[in-house]
This record gives C-alpha cells, sequence and structure tokens, in this order.
C-alpha cells in the first residue's frame, strides 16, 4: 500500500467483471462483501444450529447413547465456537459492511481492499476450523480452550490445533475489519454528520470496532501461547513445566469478556435503529445510549474474573470483580430503559422488525437479570459451569444478539434488495423462534439450579433432569422450525418480489435516502447532513423544533464558532453552515469514483490460509502458501487504487 | 476541491471528517490493537517472572551490557528514521535513502544481535522448552523479533522508493506511516529490556528451588 | 424443603417471560385472521386491533404449565434448593433474595413492554406523528441512580456472603474435619491427612462438623462440588484451593465433577455421606482394621490373588495397617509420574484406592449404585468390561489384563466373579491386622509367581511395570550393602518401597499376606532365574 512508486507484473488482468463468480471474488464493494459475510455467517449458523441439534438428541433422554462422549465435546466446542466466532460476528460484520457506509453518507469504507481482506480471511478461517470434521479432529476441548486440558499433554489429536489456528486466523480478519470501521466511521461522514449525529447503530459499530481492535490481540495472544504449547512444547500453560493453567483463564477471560459485549452491541444497535422507526419517535436519549454504550465497553474490560469465581482467587479478588460487574448492569439498565422511552408515547406499529426488536428486550432483561445473579460469587459458586449459566447466555445471544441481527435482517431486507420479506412468514418464523427459544433455554434454569452441570454428555435417570432436558430438545425443534420458515420465506419473498420502494418503513436515517437497492455508488450525491437523524427531518420539517426546541432553552454559547465534533458533542443544535467537517467528502461534487475490483486479497488471504493448514498438516506446507502470500502481499502493495 | 480519489498527492489538511489522513489514523489504530498485543506478552512475562522450576535463571544468562548495546542500535534506527522522513519532506533525495537505509542497516544489526543472543542462550541450554523463563523469554522477543523483521523489510522497500525517486516530498506520508510503526516497535524494545533485562536481571531460583549449577 | 415453596415464584415469572411476547402473537394472529383484506399495500398502514389476543396465549400456556410442573424438583438429587448444611442454605437464601429482586424489575420491565405495546400500538389510519422529543435528563439520571441502588442493596449481602464462605473455616462451628480432596481424570480421591486414611469416591465426614477441604488437581481442572451442601470450588492443578462445608443431615448426597476434564467428565462423580458422629468414628477405626483374611479355596480368597497379579500396580486395597498411608501416596504419585511419562503405553495409570470397597454403594466414580443384591453383577460387569459403564475410562487401555482383542478382561467368568467377591469381602475385619494365613510346607514359586507377579515383571529381561527379572538372583546380593542376596529378595518382597529400583515407579504392593512359606518359595524360585 506504501510503495505505490514501484511496479508488479500483473499475472490476471484487473477485475471488471460485474457479474459472475469473478464478480465476488475480485469485488471491494461494502454492499457485495456485506452479502458475502451475511451469506457465509448463515450457512455457518445452520452448522451451528444443527450441531445444537445433535447435542440437544443426546441430552434428550438419561442414558442416551446417540453420540457418545467424544463427538459430544467436539459438537459443544464446534456449536460453541461456530455460533461466536463463525456466525454472530460476521452476522454482525455483514451489517457494519452494508450498513455503515450507508449511514454516515459515503461511498464505500475507507479502505475497501482491506476489507475484502477481511472476509476472505474469515472465510478461510472458518472453513480451516471446520475442515478438522472431515478429518475425524474436530476440536473437543470446549469454546474456552481450558488448559491443560486444552494442551497436548491432556489432548494429544489435531483437533485443539485446528482450534487454535482457526481462531487465530479470524482473529486476522476481525481486527482489520474493526480497524477498517473505526476509520471509516470517524473520517468518512458526509459533511455536516459530527459524531454525536451518527445514527445509534453507527455508534455501537464504532465501539465494537474499538473493542475488537483491543480484545482480538489478547486471544490472538493466547492463541500463539497455547499454540506453542501444543507444538514446541514451550510451557505457558503447562502444569508440569511450571506454567499456570489459571493464566489462561486470565487471558481467555480478558478477552472474553470484551468479547461478549462485542456481540450483544451491534444487536443493540440495531435494536436502538427498529424501535424509534416503527413508535415514530426518535431514540430516547440518544447521547445517553451512546454514553451507556461505550461505558458497558469500558467496564467490560474489568469484569473478566467474574467467570473464574470458582477458580479460587481469594475473597478479595472475588469481591472486586463482582462489585464490577454489578456496575455493569448500570448502563446496560440506562438502554433498556431507553428504549422503553422511546416506545413510550410512540405510534407503534407491529411489523416483523418491530417484534423481534421487542422481544429482543423482554429476553435480553432476563438475560441481564439471570447475569445479576451470578454476578454474585456465593449465589455463582451453585451457577457456575451448571444449564442456569447456559440458559443465562443463551438467553443474552439468542434472545438478544440474535434477535436483535433478525430484527436488522426483517428491517433492512427491502434496502439491500428492494423488495419486501414476508410479513405472514415473518410473523410465523418470529413466533416459533420465541416459543422455542424459550422452551429450549427457559427449563436450562431450573436444569441448572437443579445441579446439572454444563458440557456433560449424559446423565443419571434418577437426577430428574429428563423433562427439562426433553422440553429444552423438543424447543430447539421449534427453534430449527422457526430458522426453516426463514429460510422459505428468503426464497418465497425472492420468488414474489413485493417491491418496497425506497423508504418502506418511514426510515429516519440516511441509508432510506437512496435507492432501494442502493447504487454502487451508494449515494448520487453525497447528503449534506444538519441534523440527527437527518433524513427524517428532511421529511418532516415542522418536527425539528419539537426534538430541538428543549436545548434551545439551555445555556448554549450561541456565539462560539463550533469547531468540529467536540463542540457539536455538547451543544446539539443543528449546524446549519460553517462547520469544520463541511469539506465534502473525498467523492464528493461531480464525477464520481470508486476504487476498482482487486484480486490480491483473496490471492492474500489464501496464502495466509495454507500458511494455517500448514499447523495442522505439515510445516512444509509454509512452503506452498508463502508464494501466495508473497505475491498477494507485492501485487496489492503496488496496485493502485484506480488504475 | 479536485476530484482526485486515488490521488497520492496529500495536502496538508485531508478531505476527511477528522482532517486526519486515513491511512495515518489506520496505523494509529493498528498500534492500539499491538499494544493489547504485546502488552498480553508482557504481562505474561511478568506473571511468570521467577516462577522457573530449573535452570538457567534469568541471573545467570542475560547478558546486560551486550543488550545494551543492541538497544542503543535500535534507539539510534529511531533517530535514523526521524532523519530520513526530514530529508523525504525536504526533498534532498540523496540523504533521505542514506538515512532510510541506515534505518535498515540498524535494524537488521538489532536482528544480527538478537540471533546471537538466541544461539548462545541455546548453547547455555536455554530454549524455550527449558523452563518457564525460557518460554517467556523466547516468544516475547522473538514476536518483537518479527516485528523488527517486518519493519526492515518495509524499510528496505521505502528505501529503494527513495532510491528511485519515487518518494517525494507530497507523498512522505509513505515513510511517515513506516515511521509511525517503527517508533512503535522501539518503544515496545524499551519496555521489553526494562522489563526483561533490568528488572530481572537478578532473578535466580526461587525459593525452594534447588539452584543446579550449569556447565 | 425450606424454600420449596418460593420455587413457585421462580417458575411462575419464567411463565411470565415465556408468555410476554405471546401478548403480541395473540394480537397478530387476530388481526391477520379476522383481516381478509390484509394485503402488504396496507402493511406500512397497519392498525393493530387488540379483541382477543388472549386466547392463543392461554392455549400456548398449556405446554409451559407442564413443564413447570415437570420442573418442581427441590428434592432432587442435586437440587440447589433442597439444601442440607448451612453453606448452601446461604448461598440458596442470597439467590432467592436476589431473585425476588429480579423478579421484581422482570415484572416492572416486561409488564412495562406490554403495557406500551398495547397503550401505544397503532389505532387507526391516522398517521399523526408522536412528538418528536429527544429524551428526558432527570429521567436518564433517575434510572441510573435507581438500579445503582438495587445493586447495593444486593452487593451488601454478597460481600458478606463472599468473606463468610470463601474466608476459611470459621471458628465457632466446631472441631474440624481435614480432607485433601483430589481430582484425578476421572475419580476422585480423598485423603483424611490427620488419620491416614486415603478413600476415593465416597467422602465420609459427621455431622454438624466443619469440613474443611484442600482441593488439588493432579492433571487437569476438575470442580469439587457438592449441591446440597456447598457449592463448587475449582480443583486446578498447582493452584491449592479451600472450601469447607457442614452437612447438617444424615444421609448420602451427591457430587459431580463441574468442570469439563474430558471424555469422561459427564461420569466423574462421588458421593458425600454425612454420618452422625458415632458411625463417622466407626468408619474411621474400620479404616484402619484389616479385613478378614478369606480361606484359600473361598471365591474371596482365589479373588485376593487374582486381584494381587492383575490389578495391585495401580488399586491399592489394603490401605489399613501403619504405614500403609505414606506408602499408597508414593505409589499414587507414582502410578501418575509411570503413566504421564508413556501417556500411550504406560501399564499403570492413577486408580483409585479400593480399601474397603465392600463398604462402598458406588462403582466407576459414583456412576453405578449398588445394593447388596447388585453388587456382585454390577462389579463383575465392571471388571469385565469397564468401558461398556464409562466410556473413556484409562482402566481399560492401560492395565494388562484388558490387552485382548476385544478389549475385555483376559480373565475367565469365574475369575471374574471372584475378584468381584474378594472386593465386596473388603470389610473392616473383626481381627486386628496382622494374622496371616500361611500357604502351607510345599509351595511351588514358579506357580506363584506365575499368578502374583507377571503382570508387572517378565522372567527376561524386558520391562513391564516392573524390571524384567532375568539375572535377579545374580544381581541380588550386590544391590544393598549388608544385605545378602536372600535377605534382599525377601525385604524387597515384604517391603517394597525400601529399595524402588531407579527409573522405575514405586508402585509393587508388599505380598507379606501370601505367607512365609511362599515368601520363601518365591525368594527360591527368584533365584534361579538367569
Amino acid at each position: 500500500m506504501t510503495t505505490k512508486a514501484l511496479t508488479f507484473p500483473r499475472l490476471f488482468p484487473r477485475p471488471k467483471a460485474d457479474t459472475g463468480i469473478w464478480s465476488w471474488i475480485g469485488t471491494v464493494d461494502h454492499k457485495r462483501i456485506g452479502t458475502l459475510y451475511g451469506i457465509t455467517a448463515f450457512i455457518w449458523f445452520i452448522v451451528g444450529g444443527l450441531e445444537a441439534l445433535l447435542i440437544r438428541a443426546q441430552l434428550a433422554s438419561a442414558e442416551s447413547t446417540l453420540i457418545g462422549p467424544e463427538a459430544f465435546n467436539q459438537l459443544f466446542t464446534m456449536h460453541g465456537t461456530t455460533m461466536v466466532f463463525l456466525v454472530i460476528m460476521p452476522l454482525s460484520a455483514a451489517f457494519f459492511n452494508w450498513l455503515i457506509p450507508l449511514q454516515i453518507g459515503a461511498r464505500d469504507v475507507a479502505f475497501p481492499r482491506l476489507n475484502a481482506l477481511s472476509f476472505w480471511i474469515f472465510l478461510f478461517g472458518s472453513l480451516i476450523i471446520n475442515a478438522s470434521f472431515l478429518t475425524g479432529n474436530a476440536p473437543n476441548g470446549g469454546w474456552f480452550g481450558y488448559a491443560p486440558n486444552s494442551g497436548a499433554t491432556f489432548n494429544p489429536g489435531l483437533g485443539m490445533t485446528y482450534w487454535v489456528v482457526g481462531l487465530n486466523i479470524l482473529g486476522v480478519a476481525s481486527i482489520a475489519a474493526g480497524l477498517n470501521f473505526i476509520v471509516t466511521i470517524l473520517n468518512m461522514r458526509a459533511p455536516g454528520m459530527g459524531m454525536f449525529k451518527i445514527p445509534i447503530f453507527t455508534w455501537m459499530t464504532l465501539i465494537t470496532s474499538v473493542l475488537i481492535v483491543l480484545a482480538m490481540p489478547i486471544l490472538a495472544v493466547a492463541g500463539i501461547q497455547l499454540q506453542t504449547d501444543r507444538v514446541y512444547g514451550t510451557h505457558f500453560f503447562n502444569s508440569l513445566g511450571g506454567g499456570d493453567p489459571v493464566m489462561w483463564q486470565h487471558i481467555f477471560w480478558l478477552f472474553g469478556h470484551p468479547e461478549v459485549y462485542i456481540l450483544i452491541l451491534p444487536a443493540m444497535g440495531i435494536v436502538s435503529e427498529v424501535l424509534p422507526t416503527f413508535a415514530r419517535k426518535p431514540l430516547f436519549g440518544y447521547p445517553f445510549v451512546v454514553l451507556a454504550g461505550a461505558a458497558i465497553a469500558f467496564m467490560g474490560w474489568f469484569v473478566w474474573s467474574h467467570h473464574m469465581f470458582t477458580v479460587g482467587l481469594g475473597p478479595a479478588v472475588n469481591t472486586a470483580f463482582a462489585v464490577s460487574t454489578m456496575l455493569i448492569a448500570v448502563p446496560t439498565g440506562v438502554k433498556i430503559f431507553n428504549w422503553l422511552g422511546t416506545l413510550w408515547g410512540g405510534n407503534i406499529r407491529l411489523n416483523t422488525p418491530m417484534l423481534f426488536s421487542i422481544s429482543f428486550i423482554a429476553m435480553f432483561t432476563i438475560g441481564g437479570l439471570s447475569g445479576v445473579m451470578h454476578a454474585s460469587p456465593p449465589t455463582d459458586s451453585q451457577q457456575q459451569d451448571t444449564y442456569f449459566v447456559v440458559a443465562h447466555f443463551h438467553y443474552v445471544l439468542v434472545g438478544g444478539a440474535l434477535l436483535g441481527i433478525f430484527s436488522g435482517i426483517y428491517f433492512w431486507w427491502p434496502k439491500f434488495t428492494g423488495y419486501f420479506l414476508n410479513e405472514k412468514l415473518g410473523i410465523a418464523n418470529w413466533a416459533l423462534m420465541m416459543i422455542g427459544f424459550n422452551f429450549t433455554f427457559a427449563p436450562m434454569h431450573w436444569l441448572g439450579m437443579d445441579g446439572m452441570p454444563r458440557r456433560i454428555y449424559t446423565y443419571a435417570e434418577n437426577m430428574g433432569w429428563e423433562g427439562s432436558n426433553l422440553a429444552a430438545s423438543i424447543g430447539g425443534l421449534i427453534l430449527g422450525l422457526g430458522i426453516l420458515v426463514f429460510i422459505i420465506n428468503v426464497f418465497y419473498s425472492r420468488m414474489k418480489k413485493v417491491m418496497a420502494g425506497n423508504d418502506p418503513w418511514d426510515g429516519r436515517t440516511l441509508e432510506w435516502a437512496t435507492t432501494s437497492p442502493p447504487p454502487v455508488h451508494d449515494f448520487d450525491e453525497i447528503p449534506q447532513v444538519k441534523y440527527r437523524d437527518d433524513f427524517w427531518f428532511q421529511k418532516y420539517p415542522e418536527t425539528i423544533s419539537e426534538y430541538y426546541h428543549d436545548e434551545h432553552d439551555q445555556a448554549v454559547p450561541s456565539g462560539a464558532q463550533i469547531d468540529g465534533d467536540d463542540a457539536e458533542a455538547n451543544a446539539e443544535l443543528p449546524v446549519v453552515t460553517g462547520s469544520a467537517d463541511d469539506h465534502g467528502d473525498e467523492h464528493g461534487h461531480g464525477g464520481i469514483h470508486l476504487p476498482d475490483m482487486s484480486y490480491y486479497p483473496f490471492i492474500l488471504a489464501f496464502g495466509l490460509a495454507i500458511f494455517g493448514v500448514a499447523f495442522v498438516t505439515d510445516g512444509l506446507v509454509l512452503f506452498a502458501g508463502a508464494p501466495f502470500f508473497i505475491w498477494g502481499l507485492l501485487g496489492w502493495s503496488m496496485e493502485p487504487v484506480n488504475d | 476541491m479536485t476530484q482526485a480519489v486515488t490521488t497520492q498527492h496529500h495536502e496538508p489538511v485531508e478531505n476527511t471528517s477528522t482532517g486526519l489522513n486515513s491511512r495515518k489514523l489506520l496505523m494509529w489504530a493498528f498500534l492500539g490493537s499491538d499494544v493489547m498485543f504485546f502488552g498480553a506478552f508482557i504481562a505474561t512475562y511478568l506473571v511468570y517472572r521467577g516462577k522457573s522450576l530449573v535452570g538457567p535463571y534469568p541471573d545467570e544468562i542475560l547478558n546486560i551490557p551486550v543488550t545494551s548495546v543492541s538497544t542503543f542500535v535500535l534507539l539510534m534506527s529511531s533517530l535514523a528514521m526521524v532523519l530520513g522522513l526530514h530529508y523525504v519532506k525536504e526533498g534532498n533525495r540523496g540523504k533521505a535513502t542514506l538515512w532510510i537505509l541506515m534505518v535498515v542497516v540498524l535494524g537488521a544489526v538489532f536482528m544480527g544481535f538478537q540471533f546471537v543472543e538466541f544461539r548462545e542462550f541455546a548453547h547455555e541450554g536455554l530454549t524455550p522448552r527449558t523452563n518457564i523463563f525460557g518460554t517467556t523469554f523466547f516468544i516475547l522477543t522473538g514476536i518483537h523479533g518479527a516485528h523488527v523483521t517486518i519493519g526492515v523489510i518495509w524499510m528496505a522497500f521505502l528505501a529503494y522508493s527513495s532510491h528511485t525517486g519515487k518518494l517525494r516530498p507530497d507523498n512522505a506520508l509513505d515513510l511517515e506511516i513506516a515511521g509511525l510503526y517503527w517508533h512503535f516497535v522501539d518503544i515496545v524494545w524499551i519496555v521489553i529490556f526494562t522489563v526483561i533485562y533490568l528488572i530481572s536481571a537478578t532473578d535466580g531460583a526461587p525459593a525452594g528451588v534447588e539452584r543446579v549449577i550449569h556447565g | 424443603m425450606p424454600v420449596a415453596g418460593e420455587n413457585y415464584g421462580w417458575y411462575a415469572s419464567l411463565a411470565f417471560n415465556a408468555i410476554s411476547p405471546i401478548f403480541v402473537v395473540g394480537d397478530f394472529f387476530d388481526r391477520i385472521l379476522n383481516n381478509p383484506h390484509f394485503t402488504y399495500s396496507s402493511q406500512m398502514h397497519r392498525v393493530s386491533k387488540l379483541s382477543a389476543p388472549l386466547r392463543p396465549a392461554l392455549l400456548l400456556l398449556v405446554p409451559v404449565a407442564i413443564a413447570l410442573l415437570a420442573a418442581c424438583t427441590p428434592d432432587n438429587n442435586q437440587s440447589t434448593f433442597g439444601t442440607a448444611g448451612p453453606v448452601a442454605k446461604d448461598q440458596a437464601g442470597l439467590f432467592n433474595f436476589i431473585f425476588w429482586i429480579a423478579a421484581a424489575v422482570f415484572i416492572l420491565v416486561e409488564g412495562a413492554i406490554v403495557y406500551i405495546a398495547i397503550r401505544y400500538r397503532r389505532r387507526s389510519d391516522s398517521d399523526k406523528l408522536p412528538y418528536q422529543t429527544h429524551g428526558n435528563d432527570k429521567l436518564e439520571v433517575t434510572w441510573t441512580i435507581i438500579p445503582i441502588l438495587i445493586l447495593v442493596a444486593i452487593a451488601i449481602p454478597t460481600l458478606t456472603g463472599i468473606w463468610a464462605q470463601q474466608n476459611g473455616v470459621p471458628d465457632d462451628k466446631g472441631e474440624v474435619v481435614f480432607v485433601e480432596a483430589i481430582g484425578h481424570q476421572w475419580w476422585f480421591e480423598f485423603r483424611y491427612t490427620d488419620h491416614e486414611i486415603v478413600t476415593s469416591n465416597e467422602l465420609h465426614i459427621p455431622v454438624d462438623r466443619p469440613v474443611a477441604l484442600k482441593l488439588e488437581s493432579q492433571d487437569v481442572i476438575h470442580s469439587f462440588w457438592v449441591p446440597k451442601i456447598a457449592g463448587k470450588v475449582d480443583m486446578v492443578p498447582l493452584n491449592d484451593n479451600y472450601m469447607w462445608m457442614i452437612g447438617d443431615e444424615v444421609g448420602t448426597f451427591y457430587g459431580q465433577c463441574a468442570e469439563f476434564c474430558g471424555i469422561a467428565h459427564a461420569h466423574m462423580r462421588f458421593r458425600v455421606i454425612v454420618d452422625t458422629e458415632e458411625d463417622f468414628q466407626a468408619w474411621l477405626a474400620g479404616m484402619h482394621t484389616a479385613p478378614d483374611t478369606p480361606s484359600a479355596d473361598s471365591p474371596a480368597g482365589r479373588g485376593k490373588n487374582l486381584f494381587a497379579a492383575n490389578c495391585s500396580s495401580c488399586h491399592t486395597a489394603d490401605t489399613t495397617s501403619p504405614g500403609s498411608y505414606a506408602r499408597e501416596l508414593s505409589s499414587q504419585q507414582a502410578r501418575w509420574n509411570g503413566w504421564i511419562s508413556d501417556i500411550e503405553n504406560s501399564s499403570i495409570v492413577s486408580a483409585p484406592n479400593l480399601t474397603h470397597f465392600g463398604l462402598r454403594s458406588t462403582l466407576g466414580a459414583g456412576i453405578k449404585e449398588f445394593t447388596a443384591d447388585t453388587a456382585q453383577a454390577a462389579l463383575e460387569e465392571w471388571i469385565h468390561d469397564p468401558s461398556s459403564v464409562k466410556i473413556g475410562t484409562r482402566m481399560q487401555k492401560h492395565a494388562a489384563v484388558y490387552d485382548t482383542p476385544d478389549g475385555t478382561a483376559n480373565l475367565s467368568e469365574t475369575e471374574v466373579s471372584d475378584i468381584a467377591s474378594f472386593l465386596l469381602s473388603l470389610k473392616p475385619g473383626s481381627a486386628p491386622a496382622g494374622a496371616v494365613a500361611d500357604a502351607g510346607g510345599d509351595a511351588d514359586g514358579e506357580a506363584i509367581f506365575a499368578s502374583n507377579c507377571t503382570s508387572c515383571h517378565s522372567t527376561g529381561d524386558n520391562k513391564l511395570v516392573g524390571p524384567g527379572l532375568a539375572g535377579v538372583g545374580d544381581r541380588a546380593g550386590s544391590r544393598v550393602a549388608g544385605l545378602d542376596e536372600d535377605s534382599y529378595l525377601e525385604q524387597s518382597l515384604r517391603e517394597p518401597g525400601a529399595f524402588v529400583v531407579d527409573g522405575f515407579p514405586a508402585v509393587m504392593p508388599e505380598w507379606s499376606h501370601l505367607g512365609d512359606d511362599s515368601i520363601d518359595a518365591l525368594v527360591t524360585y527368584l533365584k534361579t532365574l538367569n
């Protein structure tokens, strides 16, 4: 990227195709990349879901021998890993890609080729980690990979090596994407769009990206350390050589807890867009929702040891982390109350996206409250590693993140494709998911309080766990049915194509200002932004005074020259003219220049993936990856953005 | 306002929302990420300090004077970096190339020191597998060495660019961004040097572990 | 159970959580079903009626109610509500306290959602816009401060609980019983250090007396958990943990490893048997009383020899005599060292101590319960093919006796049965330890060797668990200064721990019980190996 001075011989002509497979492999368009993320992640979602159904089938009855312990361990390890790294994170990334440039009035992300690279690395990483099934060596040490059970001594197979290698490759993809969105959101906003005018989903994306960029390196460190332990015989977590297994837990959860917020904040952002649109009111307390998100992200760094209350860190440590964990419930509560405030007094239309979003609040609240229960170490000592915890985080991740994502899918589908998803099927999808979800995970609360540990592949008949487990398994099937209805809906709606128009929901943010689906260049003319929810206030200028009049009463330094974001953060006055932001976009005013397509991200990612393969096959494979890696790197660095 | 979307010309004020160049911002954000990366390794080292069950222990093997020299070399490379950037901006192609080459050379010398040190330690019986000090020491300094190596390769390309006249005052940003990276890697080394060499220099066998003298 | 009644509130609110979104479903089904003109074109101008939203909601309540009834189980073996000790009781009490606060918040929030969804639903085709309010700072402050106050209310008993439960045994609870609990893949070892007693998978404690546990692990992380008596604490290698608990109800309580520890994690269970003080003292005394020696031709007698020949390199079954405790500790360490040095092929592995197995009621680390009637059959099944009971057990993979084509024991049905009889006969005997039956005058050393020693020793040079014994007669005289070959060999048989050959695990059991004549015959035989 830096040495444009040199030229690199092209083996292939620069891709130009608009259609066909090569148009996807060479694409740098954020919308196409978003679609790729979405489709890939959804396929893994089905895989992860089937893994879950197999787990539930095994647990449906006591003393079941359906799949046996080894397969069971592999399934729950891959279910967790898949759902966290291959489903919720990339589904969020799909929304980031699709929406961020549209919401901030840009033509693409800051680094389109880097964006493509992120996707391809993610794709290859996800393939490597799942290829372990084909070799019969799926990871079996849990998604948390606790040492020393994940080390070579107690887990000599290749499974956990696949896991470590896969996660490290996925980490590269996540960090690259996170960096890209940080720069995009900070630097690519439409003229006039100060930081406190960007849509709330964009805010949550920014916060999530910062968390990704800071948290994923820690997972990489954990992965490298475990990898060197496994392959080269170092002693990071090897208790026989002086390494401390608790160290793994500290490092893993120092990553793992921010990761929890990486999973949930995008969904919170989606819900914060859907609720105002369907209540036809602005988001209640926008700055507080933003600050609550930032506070959650910040405090998320100081609570990791609540995953370790039973590790024996001592009463002082447990006290500190109990208090910090409880505190984090405060900004979470602030968000929930602001969502209720948004709905209050609204003119609420209960379309499918709204159903999912309202259910999000309902279900996430349950997950949050059970979270407070194990924020208390004494009660957690009974709940830790039981199904109560399983219930808790599924209420947060399925009832939270996934419902939010489905809400987003139904909400933005018309924008992505130009047509609606069928509403009746949507309601069936939602109802089945909600019923199935609650049937699956509500019983797990009392299974946990009834003493059923996690990660056991079977249990005795006399424990009294059969009824609830059977209910949970049936619920899983209903939940799966709901997903099936969604898939049917996608194909049915695609067939029927009920066209939506540009602004089907009477939207509030800039993405609704352009066509559905948006043109390659997103906006014919880069919008000039004056207000928060600018698009809404353009449509309903008579309501501007309702939103902004309160602020007029407050002491705003009226004469002060507003200079950039800080001033705008303080004074939410519409900046009509003279903002420092008002430079105009790089692309703006005149001819539209988009970055040309490029093969190099794909080639570079391919080379990197081969490196990964070397760790699970033979070191010599590194030499097979090197040509692709170097070719991709050099070609890319010497290729201009546009010819 | 020009239409030069893809321009390699960087005006002093960027056409971005923040006024900062996007690539520069990217590098800053990346360095933030890298801080966590090194931070986790350094934290691991500190947690495991003095926990080796067998020798060699740091006080038997660390060679502070030699490493001080290599540290000095790396620090000087940062100075060369500053001078290189200065001359690129000034348009003094010859001096710019010279100083950027100096960065490459000093970086390579530093790597040479590290190579010799690793080999020496291996001779004295310390490898990543020997004990927890070896594990944490080699992986941390090795990861840093990998960063330096990447930087050296990057600088070599830039030196060539400068030599051929493609690195000019108007795209001095290319060098400035590489410089951010280089200075960062340099600063990280100062932390590593402090933590491993200066603080741990007198670490011996932990209490309760019998010291075995290594020949 | 003290908290049983409160459970219903828990279930009721979970029911509420399940139905709250259904109010909204009801609205929708109703509207769709009653509106033949529902089309997509009307989609954006939807009017929400609420004529009978509860009908479908009630239908959906039925399965929820069934699930709840099935879940009402404070008497379940591992229910954290049916507590049998003050620690678990305090933990359940704190849970209930937080639960009711959470329930109140839950009803408030979910109620608000339902209320708002109904009250502010779009009622007519009018597109009148709501007031575009931006927020309210006073409200924000309010709903920041109120949760903080609630959390302070939760934090106070939480912190009290932490320091009460995690800061050592309180002084005022009575005389403390110390137990070292060690997690192994996949069973629990319990050492009563003060009493020099070691047992496994069934922990005896006296009622109403505090038990201080030192928790350790030899391999991976496990977790010690007896839900009815106390919450869990992990067993982490290199990190000794401590916990205390009191059982205030006599009975048998279920425990289970709660940290994922590998393939047999689900089958790593144990029992805590809370005895009366008298029973506990009797149990302690019994653990120091050797079992009666079975007659040589009884099933148990034959089983004893079979056990010695096939099982004793991993399982010790006679840790009753003075000094045997220390020997078992070093043997257990040696088994671990042996396994860890050759994980794939080791013929020894850490294994539960089986002293007074006849007092036990479970096998396979608490996974299979038996009674006097079913014990024999259960043990036979286990000995014949342990993996059919406990998938992943190391026993089958490492013990030489399972080195057969189908992996089952290389023993006849009678032999299996004899071993089972022997194990079940292991109970505190009527006579004090030391009485040893004599095998008779004309013992055949070679036969005794074949039936007792060959699982660990070859007569050639190859190493099994122990050294190959070719030429042992020549070596024996020069190994230890002051001991001739006869004395060395005899002492090696009677006190194997005395001279462990370098590089071999100290796992050899003592063989005095064979009787003086047999020992002499063995010594004679060993000297012939050249």
